[in-house]
């Protein structure tokens, strides 16, 4: 018990250590060279920046963070909804393959001035572009899962007469939850890459105005101020996915841990 | 455990009737035959095994009889009626090798789904405990299958197989990949249930012992594609149990069997053969 509870602190020790040690080479380096603020700013100055006003920076992140969720739930039911079509038909697949596949190669960048100008700048837009850019991995994973079938229990069901309809709620849909997973560790940077190129484009709100004002002020520490928050976003919402999983795929054995 | 009311509708006509049964598969643009000429009767009660080498089209006479495959040729009937009605009558029970237990549920509810597929049943869970009593395994009910070894799988599957009391029992070399002193086990656990349920068993199996000691007759398959080399009644007292196989008419049987199996062929793997023919 005592080992195993000394074992922990040694995992999370070990990359505290090691962030605070780079963080520390940062700030002498930063010092030692007097590099210039606007170029490299040290990590005291970027945590000044983020206290100075951090109500800014959690009202953007929250935000941003709504786009991104927004549009990752978004993706995951239409895309799950038509995986179920397409995992029930061939012909339905190959039929719907290719606008799926145009829509994943067209670059979003490209796309995004299109939907401020359908959208406007609240956070629809936002939202459908995150969406969008979360669409393909979902659909590609839920159809792949939901074809997972063991059919040795697809047999059996069907020995003891199980509808279509029985089938799929209690083997298909059970079965298809660790692609679900998978094409959601994947879906949650490209969320959060969406929200913030809309933000980018329309200058609204969120994050991503956030960084554009400071890059037009050369304010170089609210700009890395930003890009933190974006990672503590990132991995805030990469671990609440891992945590759900974790609870919904006990049984499944080669569940990747964070 | 009384089936009083299935025994006063038991149509004096066999169980499976199969006649000139025969199938073929595509492989790119032909087909292979997978079975040809295959008759075969299971009578009411009657423990029939199916033995054969890999590849002769076991485990595909086993699926046409659950009705999972139509037959390309022949006819077949199960309790009097085509497979599909079979099915549908639910007094099927399949037990593969490999089970096919839905990981995500224990135990008990793995067993319990086979009762809620029917629809409500009052006293489902009491019902539930006394299957996996009977089958060794009330200790293990709140277990998840990815925690059972392969022995208490099995057991799960057969109480699963169990459930709405089937006329007819499927099994797919249900103990294959099990150890052999689970497998021994398991032999007499089913036999046990057989006795009680006074069900039909066709019980497909690459090993010639079990064959002999499981089943009232052995269906020889060889040949690819399949057919019927011979059938032998295996006329060994019951209820059978391990002292048997010291027993010289046992031993002749074996032998019997054995005979049928390697004048057919020369491979030297029929009884270890690789598990997991093609369907």
């Amino acid at each position: 018990m005592k080992r195993k509870f000394q074992r922990n602190i040694l995992i999370l020790l070990t990359p505290a250590l090691v962030s605070a040690l780079l963080l520390a080479v940062w700030e002498t380096w930063v010092r030692v060279r007097d590099v210039k603020e606007y170029l490299l700013p040290a990590p005291s100055a970027i945590l000044a920046a983020l206290l100075d006003d951090p109500g800014r920076f959690a009202e953007g992140a929250r935000l941003s963070l709504q786009a991104a969720i927004g549009g990752l739930l978004l993706a995951s039911l239409g895309a799950f909804i038509l995986a179920v079509a397409m995992a029930h038909s061939r012909a339905l697949e190959r039929a719907l393959y290719p606008p799926a596949l145009a829509l994943k190669v067209t670059p979003i960048v490209a796309v995004a001035p299109l939907f401020t100008i359908w959208f406007g700048f609240g956070l629809a837009p936002k939202v459908l572009i995150a969406a969008m850019i979360t669409f393909f991995p979902m659909l590609v994973n839920s159809v792949v899962g939901l074809r997972s079938i063991d059919p040795r229990a697809h047999d059996f069901l069907r020995t003891i007469n199980a509808s279509t309809w029985q089938v799929f709620w209690r083997l298909r849909v059970p079965s298809s939850l660790p692609f679900v997973f998978a094409g959601l560790r994947i879906s949650v940077p490209l969320s959060l890459i969406g929200a913030v190129v809309a933000e980018f484009l329309s200058g609204s709100d969120g994050i991503g105005q956030l960084i554009l004002i400071a890059n037009g002020d050369f304010d170089t520490p609210v700009l890395f101020g930003a890009i933190f928050v974006l990672a503590a976003m990132g991995i805030l919402l990469t671990a609440s996915v891992a945590l759900v999983e974790r609870k919904v795929l006990f049984w499944y054995q080669s569940s990747v841990r964070l | 455990m009384t089936n009083t009311s299935r025994d006063s509708d038991v149509p004096p006509e066999p169980v499976v009737e199969v006649r000139h049964l025969s199938h073929r598969y595509p492989v790119g643009n032909e087909t292979v035959g997978a079975l040809t000429g295959v008759d075969l009767t299971v009578n009411d009660g009657e423990f029939v095994a199916v033995i054969g080498p890999s590849g002769c089209g076991k485990t595909t006479l086993l699926s046409i009889i659950a009705g999972l495959l139509p037959p390309t040729g022949g006819q077949v009937s199960v309790f009097g009626s085509d497979t599909r009605a079979a099915r549908r009558s639910q007094a099927l029970g399949l037990v593969t090798q490999d089970p096919g237990l839905l990981p995500w549920l224990d135990v008990a509810s793995n067993v319990l789904l086979t009762l809620d597929i029917t629809g409500p049943h009052d006293g489902a869970d009491e019902y539930v405990t006394e299957l996996l009593e009977r089958v060794g395994i009330s200790r293990f009910a709140r277990y998840y299958p990815g925690q059972l070894s392969g022995g208490m799988r099995q057991r799960v599957a057969l109480a699963r197989a169990l459930v709405h009391h089937p006329r007819l029992l499927l099994m797919d070399e249900p103990f294959g990949a099990l150890d052999e002193i689970s497998r021994e086990e398991m032999r007499f656990e089913l036999l046990k249930v057989w006795e009680q349920e006074q069900m039909s068993v066709v019980f497909v199996t690459h090993s010639i012992r079990e064959a002999v000691l499981l089943a009232d007759r052995v269906v020889v398959l060889t040949g690819q594609p399949g057919r019927v080399k011979d059938v032998i009644e295996i006329d060994l007292d019951r209820p059978r149990t391990a002292s048997l196989e010291d027993s010289p008419r046992y031993l002749s049987l074996l032998a019997d069997v054995r005979g049928l199996l390697v004048s057919e062929t020369d491979r030297s793997d029929l009884v270890h053969a690789i598990p997991g023919n093609r369907r």
